[in-house]
């Protein structure tokens, strides 16, 4: 190359590149699944790697995103008796229970004034698609007092377009408080056994101060109901995500 | 227990029984037994070998085994006699076959009669003085005594029973477990025996069975996992209607 001086100029080498290495910011972040954690029990650890192995081998047919109790998901199932052979539901998922082949997750919508609660298994072959509407937490692991709430808080849009989240980034936590209707209940939720944070009691400070009476503050000491889950959690995690990325 | 589902979509119940250590112990002939059918003598899951008499650790020495924790008679056809040492494997059950299962229910220990045996008991209010779990009358007056074998509290569980014709779904042979439909007397981790099914309707159930028993050492190699042909297996897609 000749530079306006007539003479050659010097090789300069082109800058070098800033590499931001985005899978390190995504490793920090692990989500296994709570049904592959196994329940404390007698049971031979033999069957819950078999139970494992046949999880594992269906999510690599079958994608089942992360989610968590609080996020709005859309389900579409096989259904002999539909249209289109076909059934598409949205709703907030209010509880995820069950361990192994058996997890199940329920959603929760109002559609037409009525509210509809349907309970999935995350495993079955008849369920074809499952996508993530709106991917947060909630202040409780457990949402059933959208029962007892104002419907409004329970309905969602069924052709609601999915809130985009980048991979990397933390999973916001919804502080919603939720404004109940008026009591009856179909369950005390004020009662310290729940441990409900997402709930705006507008109750008098009398029934409030009543509800402690049923508190069991020993509960948090006992060492016989302690379950720790992080070094089996740790193994599992490893076990899973090489079997994975295969 | 797991589930399992068909390829139309049903979801079905099943037990894990896993074939651990099992080798057949001695060879009882008709005339010997003094049944109908000659028997085969089967020890399950291996124990120490101590502390135990020597009448006992005979059977075991004979055929050059370790000493099992449960021993088990089998009717056998002449046909079918296996030599002692022989081990057996969980591909000697094959899926779509049926099969009764035999165990120890759970011991309950000393139980009332509603428990035990469901009677209704009285009412729990209304005037009743101190009576509202108990038997009532156990008689007639015409009998003027107690018939033999009358329902009352005892102990209850801790005794054989079998459930009869049970399907199996799955066998994998790596790790020898059989995937049995429904539930099976016993607890988790208690010591189970596997027969073929006794009942009429299941008579021409097994086509081509390994007979008599599967032997790792032959010809047959088996893949990993055997599966029955309505089982939905988790490599295939979703179900669609079409």
């Amino acid at each position: 190359r000749i530079s306006s001086d007539g003479k050659l100029a010097k090789f300069q080498p082109p800058p070098k590149p800033v590499i931001i290495d985005k899978q390190k910011q995504r490793e920090e972040r692990r989500f296994l699944s709570p049904e592959f954690i196994p329940p404390r029990g007698r049971t031979d650890p033999l069957k819950f790697y078999m139970e494992r192995k046949d999880m594992i081998q269906r999510r690599k047919v079958f994608n089942i995103p992360e989610f968590y109790v609080g996020s709005v998901l859309a389900v579409t199932t096989a259904d002999l008796y539909a249209n289109e052979k076909a059934n598409r539901f949205v709703g907030i998922c209010i509880q995820r229970g069950g361990k192994g082949l058996g997890a199940t997750f329920v959603l929760r919508n109002v559609i037409e004034d009525q509210g509809v609660e349907i309970c999935y298994e995350l495993y079955s072959p008849r369920i074809q698609a499952i996508e993530v509407l709106k991917l947060e937490k909630r202040l409780d692991d457990n949402l059933m007092y959208l029962r007892d709430a104002l419907p409004e808080y329970s309905t969602f849009d069924v052709n609601m377009k999915p809130v985009s989240h980048l991979d990397h980034e933390e999973v916001p936590v919804n502080k919603l408080q939720v404004r109940m209707k008026p009591k009856p209940w179909s369950k005390r939720w004020e009662r310290p056994k729940y441990n409900i944070k997402g709930i705006k009691f507008e109750l008098p400070e009398k029934t409030m101060k009543e509800a402690q009476k049923w508190s069991q503050p020993w509960l948090e000491f006992d060492m016989l109901r302690e379950y720790d889950t992080s070094k089996i959690e740790e193994k599992i995690w490893k076990e899973v995500s090489e079997e994975l990325k295969k | 227990m797991m589930p399992i589902w068909t390829k139309s979509g049903k979801k079905h119940a099943v037990t894990l029984l896993k074939v651990q250590d099992c080798h057949v112990l001695r060879y009882i002939s008709k005339e010997e037994s003094g049944g109908k059918t000659s028997k085969l003598l089967v020890g399950g899951k291996n124990a120490s070998p101590f502390f135990k008499s020597e009448s006992t650790m005979e059977i075991f020495k004979e055929a050059g085994v370790p000493r099992k924790q449960k021993v088990s008679t089998f009717n056998v056809t002449d046909d079918a006699i296996i030599k002692p040492g022989t081990p057996l494997y969980a591909a000697h059950f094959r899926p779509g076959q049926f099969v009764d299962v035999t165990a120890k229910t759970i011991g309950k220990g000393f139980q009332g009669v509603m428990k035990r045996w469901g009677f209704k008991g009285q009412p729990a209010s209304h005037g009743q003085t101190k009576t509202h779990r108990r038997p009532g009358a156990i008689s007639t007056n015409k009998a003027a005594k107690v018939y033999r074998g009358k329902k009352m509290p005892g102990k209850m569980g801790n005794i054989y029973r079998t459930t009869l014709g049970l399907k199996v779904w799955r066998i994998n042979t790596k790790h020898d477990i059989i995937y049995v439909n429904g539930s099976v007397p016993g607890h988790t981790n208690c010591l189970v025996k596997v027969k073929d099914s006794k009942l009429s309707t299941y008579k021409d159930c097994n086509k081509n069975p390994p007979f008599p028993t599967f032997f790792a050492d032959g010809d047959e190699k088996l893949p990993e996992d055997l599966y029955d042909e309505e089982m939905f297996q988790f490599t295939d897609p979703s179900i669609t209607y079409a």
